[in-house]
């Protein structure tokens, strides 16, 4: 026992250290959502500085409940993260199955590949909700402006022009709604986060053994079983660690929501935090510990799920 | 059914020739062993017959049918690898059923081969473990047991036992020895290990910078060996082998002799050395002769133990009968 003690002892510093790095954020945030406690009230001074004779006891969380954004809030963080995190995998296996051939220029398209990562979320919402899917000055404004004109020189044509004068006027589509800006989001944060999915996949394929696949090949295996059987099983770890992170790093998305849409039609979770956090910091941490759980539950049925499908 | 004939085939990697063009016919049912050092092509000539490597130009033909442009699969044979290469995500009893479950044969046919060729393995209280819950000699069986559900018209092994410790190795070789005495399927076999060659073989094949030195019977190479190459590859203990004056006398350019076929005494004989290490094995006495003039070394070997010690004065007398003679290009004079 006694040489246990002194290892012990010198990893005392830094697990104290964890431990109060995540307890007392945790800790706070709940002591918050149990007390009322608001920044300002001309009504209700007291209730200004965080103490215990405020407590408040469910209040809170009944509150939020209630609140008539909190479960547009839920389904629409699971919608967003559940579609991210599809489309990820899917284009990040696609495209590292595709690059881990070599060819000519395989380096410059690698790093071409990944440099979306590079771009700050922020920067990243601006250009795409702007550039690209404005309905008048993005490239999508653009390319539906330029096929319509070019309906509309088809239906000068002598013979073919009656054919043409059905189709009808092409609309663009505004993704700042209600109902389409969520989708806006995915695009854009799928199209930063396919480079990691597709970083950590190709690193994975490169370690797949080259033996095993020509066993396959004598074994009768086509190009599609060799991917089923060998290559899809060897990604279930890595898959299983894009899902994670991502699902992590994507519940708490922001930057794109606010650029997007203000929260329009389109919040999550963390936005309403925000909201509730100009004012009522009560509501707003009974909401954080919300996301805690639902943030649990996601990673716990996505780990079980990535696990029963890719292990056979 | 599987004779395997190669027809002038040849392998290039770039600019590299690894394998000049060559001819060679395996029987049906024959044991063939491919034998020679490292990096010698071995494994590119069977991975050729596989359909595994493309050939640079030659055909090569399966019962008669030439399957050059023919896909791997489409061949008719199943290979072992020296690493196994089993699925690690399969339990034992989906890696045998694998080809045919590629073959789209019924789960209940699948099953009951799969228990025939677990059987015949020892493999059956194994079957639903996966590959990483086996040791090194039950990943090998169940490495062949995929091979044998197939009911291939030949085996073909690279090096299937390097893996494997000593022990074991000879286990296996046997094993692989009794299933060809059963099947009587046509087996080519790749190893550096010319006692593997040896032990196993009906045909070997000693292969030397992708050139064959010579195709026999392993008594044939041990009694007859063509060129200097097999003389020195083939034969545990190595055969000594010399230029020179003494070579001279017997009218070659160079002479050989297996370390068996030399006689030893304290007192007379032909060469005259000291003793060097003397490794006592039991059943045999390995000598190692320094200062005979000859060579930097000469080995020999006796049945049963003798006491030399160190440094003591040896004669030794070859057998004259054994003598193996070879001209200047290192062939075998006749
Ligand atoms: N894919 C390849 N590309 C280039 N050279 C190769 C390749 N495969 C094998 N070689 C070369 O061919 C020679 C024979 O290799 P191999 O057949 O593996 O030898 P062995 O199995 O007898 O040890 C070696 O010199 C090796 O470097
Ligand atoms: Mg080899």
């Amino acid at each position: 026992m006694s040489d246990r003690k002194l290892p012990r002892l010198l990893q005392t510093p830094a697990v104290l250290l964890l431990l109060v790095w995540m307890l007392v954020p945790l800790g706070m945030t709940l002591y918050f959502s149990f007390i009322r406690y608001v920044l300002n009230s001309l009504r209700r001074p007291e209730w200004t500085t965080p103490s215990l004779s405020n407590w408040r006891g469910f209040g809170n969380y009944e509150f939020v409940l209630k609140s008539k954004d909190f479960v547009l809030a839920i389904q629409n963080s699971l919608f967003i993260v559940c579609s991210i995190l599809f489309l990820t995998v899917i284009l990040g296996i696609l495209i590292a199955v595709l690059i881990n051939k070599s060819f000519p220029g395989q380096g410059i398209v690698r790093v071409l590949l990944i440099s979306p990562f590079f771009v700050m979320p922020a920067v990243n919402a601006v250009l795409w909700i702007n550039m690209i899917l404005d309905p008048v000055l993005g490239l999508q404004g653009i390319a539906v402006a330029g096929i319509n004109d070019l309906l509309e020189g088809l239906r000068q044509m002598p013979v073919l022009g009656g054919f043409f004068s059905l189709w009808p006027e092409f609309e663009p589509i505004s993704f700042r709604a209600t109902q389409t800006s969520a989708i806006a989001v995915i695009m854009m944060v799928t199209w930063q986060w396919t480079p990691f999915a597709v970083l950590i996949f190709m690193t994975s394929l490169q370690s797949e053994d080259q033996q095993q696949k020509e066993a396959a090949v004598l074994d009768g295996a086509g190009t599609w079983s060799q991917f089923r059987f060998l290559t899809l099983p060897h990604l279930g770890r890595p898959i299983a660690i894009v899902v994670m992170i991502q699902a992590i790093f994507h519940l708490s998305l922001y930057a794109e929501i606010e650029i997007v849409s203000r929260g329009n039609g389109n919040k999550n979770l963390p936005y309403l935090i925000g909201e509730f956090a100009n004012n009522n910091i009560g509501a707003a941490s009974a909401t954080g510990i919300f996301a805690v759980i639902l943030a649990n539950i996601v990673a716990i049925f996505l780990l079980r799920m990535v696990g029963k499908t890719l292990m056979e | 059914m599987g004779r395997i004939v190669l027809d002038q085939v040849s392998k290039r990697f770039g600019d590299v020739e690894v394998i000049p063009p060559l001819d060679l016919t395996i029987e049906d049912g024959e044991f063939a062993v491919f034998v020679g050092p490292s990096g010698c092509g071995k494994s590119t000539l069977l991975r050729m017959i596989a359909g595994l490597e493309d050939l640079t130009s030659g055909n090569i033909e399966i019962d008669g049918e030439n399957v050059t442009e023919v896909p791997p699969s489409k061949r008719g044979l199943a290979m072992v690898f020296q690493s196994y290469a089993l699925y690690p995500h399969m339990t034992v009893r989906k890696n045998i059923g694998f080809p045919l479950r590629m073959e789209k044969m019924e789960q209940a046919e699948i099953d009951k081969r799969v228990e025939t060729a677990a059987q015949s393995l020892n493999l059956v209280d194994y079957l639903d473990r996966k590959p990483g819950q086996l040791s090194g000699g039950q990943r090998q069986r169940v490495a062949i047991g995929r091979a044998i559900v197939r009911d291939p018209s030949a085996f073909l092994f690279d090096e299937p036992l390097s893996n494997l410790d000593a022990a074991l190795r000879v286990g296996m070789r046997l094993e692989i020895s009794e299933m060809h005495e059963r099947m009587r399927t046509t087996m080519i076999y790749v190893t550096h290990d010319q006692v593997e060659a040896m032990t196993m073989a009906n045909k070997i094949v000693v292969l030397q910078a992708g050139r064959i030195e010579q195709v026999g019977s392993p008594l044939d190479l041990y009694h007859k060996p063509q060129n200097v190459f097999v003389a020195g590859f083939i034969g545990s203990p190595k055969m000594n082998i010399f230029s020179g004056p003494e070579a001279e006398k017997h009218g070659a350019h160079t002479i050989g002799i297996r370390p068996e076929h030399t006689d030893v005494s304290m007192t007379e004989g032909t060469w005259e050395g000291r003793v060097g290490v003397a490794e006592h094995l039991g059943s045999d006495t390995f000598i190692h002769v320094h200062d005979t003039g000859l060579a930097d070394m000469v080995t020999v070997r006796i049945t049963g133990d003798i006491s030399v010690k160190h440094g003591d004065k040896i004669f030794l007398t070859p057998r004259a009968d054994q003598i193996h003679r070879f001209d200047a290009q290192g062939q075998r004079i006749a």
